[in-house]
């Protein structure tokens, strides 16, 4: 018997991770961010390693936010065509 | 992985295309913000962009820029699955669920927790709502990579414009 307090709805489907996942998981953001350290590696809490992954992401997100402001500042100044092309150019070639 | 280097050369020509279509003269006119957003929503297109719709986040980031009446890949998406995106993004704020149960072991408590934790992650990846938790881990991971990537791309080109501007600091 349902005691309610969980709504059956949110059930549709799983929102478990597997263990294999938050592993693989775990293993790859280390491997893109050494920064992020276990205290051990073999024991990982799954709930620990998501929060670790929001926070990356919510880091990522704000640093794009935050350049494309500069750009925005950047760009006005620079006159429109010649140097943009410029900037292509010698970008593109690296 | 993909080659990265072919990847940030892509996202980087499809993005200068993408803010071509902004300058001009409505350059001149924009406010700061309006330059700021395009800026932005052209770099996020360009990278979904480069994924060639083979990742979820990719395609609803697409869809979203679409939706919202900007058609800076050219190509209008037909989703009728945009209204249902939306429809769930609304859902997000589901009730809380308050459980009395004082005697939750402990790892009912940690599962909770994780569940909670994945729901947040998958609000921060576009189109994350709808995603099924077996893909959830590859396409952060996934996302997390082109995020990286355009992050360089933009702050080399902001290092580029500091040098046209003052080349000799």
């Amino acid at each position: 018997m349902s005691s309610g307090s969980r709504s059956s709805r949110q059930r549709s489907h799983s929102s478990r991770i597997s263990d294999d996942q938050i592993i693989q998981l775990v293993s790859k953001l280390r491997q893109l961010v050494p920064e992020i350290r276990n205290r051990r590696s073999d024991k990982v809490s799954a709930s620990k390693v998501l929060q670790e992954t929001c926070n990356y992401i919510k880091n990522l997100h704000r640093e794009v936010d935050d350049l494309s402001e500069r750009l925005g500042q950047l760009l006005s100044t620079i006159d429109a065509d010649s140097a943009e092309a410029a900037i292509i150019r010698s970008l593109l070639s690296n | 992985m993909r080659n990265q280097r072919s990847v940030k050369q892509e996202f980087l020509r499809k993005w200068i295309t993408g803010l071509r279509r902004y300058s001009c003269d409505e350059k001149k006119n924009m406010s700061f913000l309006e330059r700021k957003k395009a800026i932005k929503l052209s770099a996020d297109i360009a990278m979904a962009s480069t994924r060639d719709k083979t990742t979820r986040w990719s395609q609803a980031l697409i869809a979203n820029a679409s939706s919202s009446g900007d058609t800076l890949t050219g190509s209008s998406k037909n989703n009728s699955s945009r209204s249902r995106k939306k429809m769930l993004m609304m859902r997000r704020r589901r009730p809380k669920v308050k459980s009395a149960k004082k005697e939750m072991s402990a790892s009912c408590i940690a599962k909770r927790l994780a569940e909670k934790r994945t729901r947040k992650l998958k609000n921060l990846l576009p189109g994350g709502e709808s995603i099924d938790e077996g893909c959830l881990v590859e396409e952060t991971l996934d996302y997390i990579e082109s995020l990286r990537a355009q992050i360089e791309v933009m702050r080399y080109l902001v290092t580029a414009s500091q040098l046209i501007i003052n080349p000799y600091p």
